[in-house]
């Protein structure tokens, strides 16, 4: 059953970058940013941020939170500096209401400036 | 809601500057760091022991400063001698205050810029800062590197510096102090994690923007005192 939209918790939806020297899959980061989120702000804390992995592609992804607790998630992204031995670093590119303004402001318009690494390869090519 | 987007938005819309990176020794480390830092979204960062030459210095982005810091250290009879030595070099100097007696002997001279994250801070010290016009660094790294007990004492330790800090009117620095190109925290992260131990968005803007440019001003070769300047 639905909640009542009067009862609905608002959120806000932070798109984020990875920086890092290897890979990190979706598994990897979920359970990182558990691990910080308890660490800093304890089992209450996390409850009260209620985050959530919405996507994540390897690179960017965009994660759910109260709407009351964007810095409280912010500083825990800031906290994760090491995945797997690997060091790494989190940007979070901007905060939405909706996940397709997070995907759409944030994370498309980012990749329609970086080219495409197969385009500039053709083009190294083709010199 | 556009009330509260107006106040907070002109708040990050300023230049961030952080005052204390660790350059490794290899070649490219200068590039690799001044790139992340742009990136993150700093104007310009100060490198400690920075040996630089023209080439590097072409190839900043537009807009991006680099300036050169020292961190002084030694003894509390040798650290006076070690800032004079550095006087009219034009670096930016900094201290880390592990012990009573040395930041005591930094804060007695007048020359130093950053205390950085003192851990035995008092009202006596705080009045020396003061006086002498220093500004106390508050270390964002040690936050995000440490866990568990570690990170308790660097929290309650900045938390009784930022009471002092307010109390006295002390200019206040954040940095990363990044030793490596993926420490960097953009500014927004970094005022979440001051926020932490109690300091607010202003504070902690004006902590790497205003605060860092007032230092850089008064390292300039026009700089002679508060109020006087060569025009």
């Amino acid at each position: 059953m639905k909640t009542m939209p009067t009862l609905r918790e608002k959120k806000r939806y932070l798109a984020f970058k990875i920086i890092s020297e290897e890979t990190i899959n979706r598994r990897e980061l979920t359970g990182e940013l558990l691990d910080s989120i308890c660490l800093l702000f304890g089992d209450t804390g996390a409850s009260e941020i209620n985050p959530s992995l919405m996507s994540y592609d390897g690179r960017y992804g965009i994660l759910r939170c109260q709407k009351d607790r964007t810095s409280e998630t912010r500083a825990a992204l800031a906290c994760i500096n090491k995945v797997r031995g690997g060091r790494v670093s989190i940007m979070v590119l901007g905060i939405s209401g909706t996940v397709k303004g997070a995907m759409e402001k944030f994370i498309q318009q980012r990749l329609v400036k970086e080219p495409e690494p197969d385009k500039e390869l053709q083009e190294h090519l083709n010199h | 809601m556009k009330a509260l987007l107006s106040q907070t938005m002109p708040l990050f819309n300023a230049k961030f500057f952080d005052l204390m990176v660790h350059l490794p020794d290899d070649k490219g480390s200068l590039a690799q760091f001044v790139s992340a830092a742009d990136e993150f979204g700093y104007s310009g960062i100060a490198a400690l022991d920075l040996k630089y030459n023209g080439t590097d210095m072409d190839q900043l982005p537009s807009g991006f400063s680099l300036f050169s810091a020292v961190e002084v250290s030694g003894k509390p009879s040798r650290l006076r001698d070690e800032i004079k030595k550095y006087k009219d070099t034009g670096d930016i100097l900094i201290t880390r205050g592990r012990d009573e007696e040395v930041i005591r002997a930094a804060l007695e001279t007048q020359r130093l810029d950053i205390l950085l994250q003192p851990v035995k801070f008092n009202n006596v010290l705080s009045k020396l800062a003061s006086d002498n016009s220093i500004a106390l660094g508050f270390n964002i790294g040690s936050i995000i590197h440490t866990r568990g007990d570690d990170r308790i004492m660097e929290l309650r330790t900045m938390r009784t510096n930022l009471k002092y800090a307010r109390k006295y009117e002390l200019q206040m620095v954040l940095t990363c102090e990044p030793y490596s190109p993926y420490d960097f925290r953009s500014p927004r992260e970094a005022a979440a994690l001051a926020g932490l131990f109690g300091m607010r968005p202003k504070e902690a803007v004006d902590a790497m923007s205003s605060v860092p440019l007032d230092i850089i001003r008064k390292k300039s070769p026009e700089y002679i005192q508060e109020g006087i300047e060569i025009i």
